[in-house]
């Protein structure tokens, strides 16, 4: 039956979430093997258990949570405007969230990074929402207005931390895109706010399976009254400065994880869901992987090496029968 | 039934589309809908929708949950035709899974559609003809007791909305009231039971079959000379132009 072969795909994607983090945990430089994945829970106080409770097990948690959240977040978005583009990154949500942050290391000197970030992202969700029409997202239209909010927001950030060289240090930190220690969020607050975001996301799940149909039909049958919508966004908002958070502003996820995830599983985002949130994760975390490894003993930044495997898959997508743009 | 009384309606630039129209539905029949491009036939059919709102006039609604199905719509890809029946049951709850109730009234729908054999395929994969009897159902599944269609058999071949209007007729022995937009006045001659024209000078014509179909009403209607052949056993409009 269906269902099987639905399960099956989700426990491939899982066993490819299990060979990310192992990779992201326990590979690289100092190599600790698979003999040693029992330590995980037996931490000691020898260099191997510093090394994997301070540097690799935060590193991991943190491109996990950006990963799964920006999948979602571009999950979400896209649902409620079906456009297949609308994602944290190019609607200019996650400059956003980037901008409240760098405020509010500039204002409040490091207190409250997290709320400000959200601020930022909800904020400008609301500006292009605003822009581009809550129903009617031409495809066209929420890609430039995305554009503009993202270059003038992006703009506005360079400028801040120009004029601000006491401070750069720490704003470049945050903004830079990785996954290192960056101070803007503890681990365990992290941790909390995921799992609260996925509460909060599991509630509205069903609500996409209801929003997939037609937009006229739904407008025009009060069936849309489009309550939820409006948590919809807010939902999406957090998520994408969550990501910000733990790993700076980074593209393609946000597309590229919903639309593998659409060609597995179709429109049925109880599905959508769950694979996002494994696709995703395994995106970042064997992209930092890779940029722990790749130009060894230096580091290249998350970004890059996201826009080095996200580009060509994004082209690939676009270029594909155009059945891309005109979903 | 549904009835509207001294509508008016005009648009941007005082463009009147419709003065001091009173309308009405009869329950359980297929009604017609006749015009041409730009008339307003839509409008209408938004207005008892409820979703615009005429300047004047009132709207009587004694039915119990009207559907309204637009000209043109996007489906989503990769589930199949039970899946699409089923989303318009994540509208209100918060639930992950429909219970047996709402699946069994699912089936119900597609078996009285003629349905039920494609109820796995992928909605892709469906007849254009299909996929109108699946948002048909969409419809019914809500509850709704009237239905507002708008072109449901343009870009559709002759079986196809033969098939449509054949369900449709079926519907309206089932307690269901339809008010249909129909560009073949041949097909809509055979399947309708009320008619309602609309002319280019803001008149709305509203008459049974036999009045309806004479030379001068169509005329009115088309500007352009038709001619009804009209026998026991033979009905058929002709076009002369």
């Amino acid at each position: 039956m269906a269902i099987k072969k639905k399960l099956t795909i989700i426990f491939i994607l899982f066993l490819l979430l299990i060979l990310s983090l192992y990779l992201a945990m326990y590979a690289g430089y100092k190599d600790f093997g698979i003999n040693l994945f029992a330590k995980a829970f037996n931490l000691g106080t020898d260099d191997d258990s510093l090394i994997l409770s301070i540097l690799r097990y935060p590193r991991a948690l943190k491109a996990f949570v950006a990963g799964a959240s920006l999948a979602l977040a571009g999950m979400f978005m896209q649902a409620v405007s079906k456009n297949p583009l609308a994602e944290p990154y190019i609607t200019g949500i996650s400059s956003g969230a980037g901008l409240g942050i760098v405020l509010s290391i500039l204002l409040f000197n490091s207190v409250n990074y997290s709320f400000f970030g959200f601020l930022g992202a909800l904020i400008s969700s609301i500006l292009v929402i605003l822009f581009s029409g809550l129903s009617r997202f031409s495809v066209v239209k929420l890609i430039l207005i995305g554009l503009s909010v993202n270059i003038f927001v992006s703009s506005l950030i360079s400028l801040i931390i120009l004029v601000n060289p006491n401070k750069s240090y720490t704003m470049m930190l945050i903004l830079s895109g990785g996954v290192t220690n960056n101070e803007v969020i503890s681990n365990f607050s992290l941790i909390l706010i995921f799992i609260a975001l996925l509460i909060f996301a599991f509630f509205l799940v069903p609500k996409l399976n209801y929003l997939r149909l037609d937009s006229e039909l739904l407008e025009s049958n009060k069936l849309g009254k489009y309550s939820s919508v409006i948590l919809i966004i807010i939902l999406a908002s957090f998520f994408t400065a969550l990501s910000v958070f733990s790993a700076g502003i980074l593209g393609f996820v946000g597309i590229i994880a919903p639309q593998i995830s659409k060609m597995l599983f179709g429109y049925d985002y109880r599905w959508l869901f769950v694979s996002n949130l494994l696709i995703g994760s395994s995106l970042i975390l064997f992209a930092d992987y890779l940029a722990r490894i790749v130009i060894y003993p230096l580091q290249m930044p998350l970004g890059l090496v996201v826009a080095f495997i996200g580009a060509p898959v994004f082209l690939y997508f676009l270029t594909r029968k155009g059945e891309f743009l005109n979903d | 039934m549904i009835k509207l009384e001294n509508l008016t309606l005009s648009v941007e630039n005082n463009l009147t589309i419709f003065k001091n129209a009173n309308i009405e539905i009869p329950k359980n029949k297929i009604t017609v809908l006749v015009g041409l491009n730009g008339v307003g036939k839509t409008t209408l059919l938004k207005i008892i929708a409820g979703i615009l709102k005429p300047q004047n006039g009132k709207v009587i609604k004694k039915s119990k949950e009207l559907f309204y199905l637009p000209q043109r719509i996007k489906y989503p890809k990769g589930i199949t035709l039970f899946e699409y029946i089923e989303s318009s049951f994540y509208k209100k709850n918060w639930k992950w899974f429909l219970n047996s109730e709402e699946k069994q009234k699912i089936e119900e729908t597609l078996e009285l559609l003629e349905l039920s054999d494609k109820k796995d395929t992928f909605i892709e994969n469906l007849s254009s003809g299909e996929l109108q009897k699946a948002n048909i159902a969409l419809g019914l599944v809500s509850d709704a007791d009237t239905l507002l269609l708008d072109e449901p058999t343009s870009n559709m071949d002759l079986i196809n909305q033969i098939k449509v209007l054949d369900i449709l007729k079926k519907l309206t022995n089932q307690g269901i009231t339809c008010l249909v937009v129909l560009h073949d006045i041949n097909l809509g001659a055979s399947y309708g039971d009320y008619f309602i024209g609309l002319t280019k000078s803001n008149d709305v014509i509203v008459k049974n079959r036999p009045e309806f179909f004479t030379p001068e009403i169509l005329n009115k209607i088309y500007g352009i000379d038709f001619k009804v052949i009209n026998s026991d056993k033979d009905f058929h409009i002709q076009i002369f132009n």
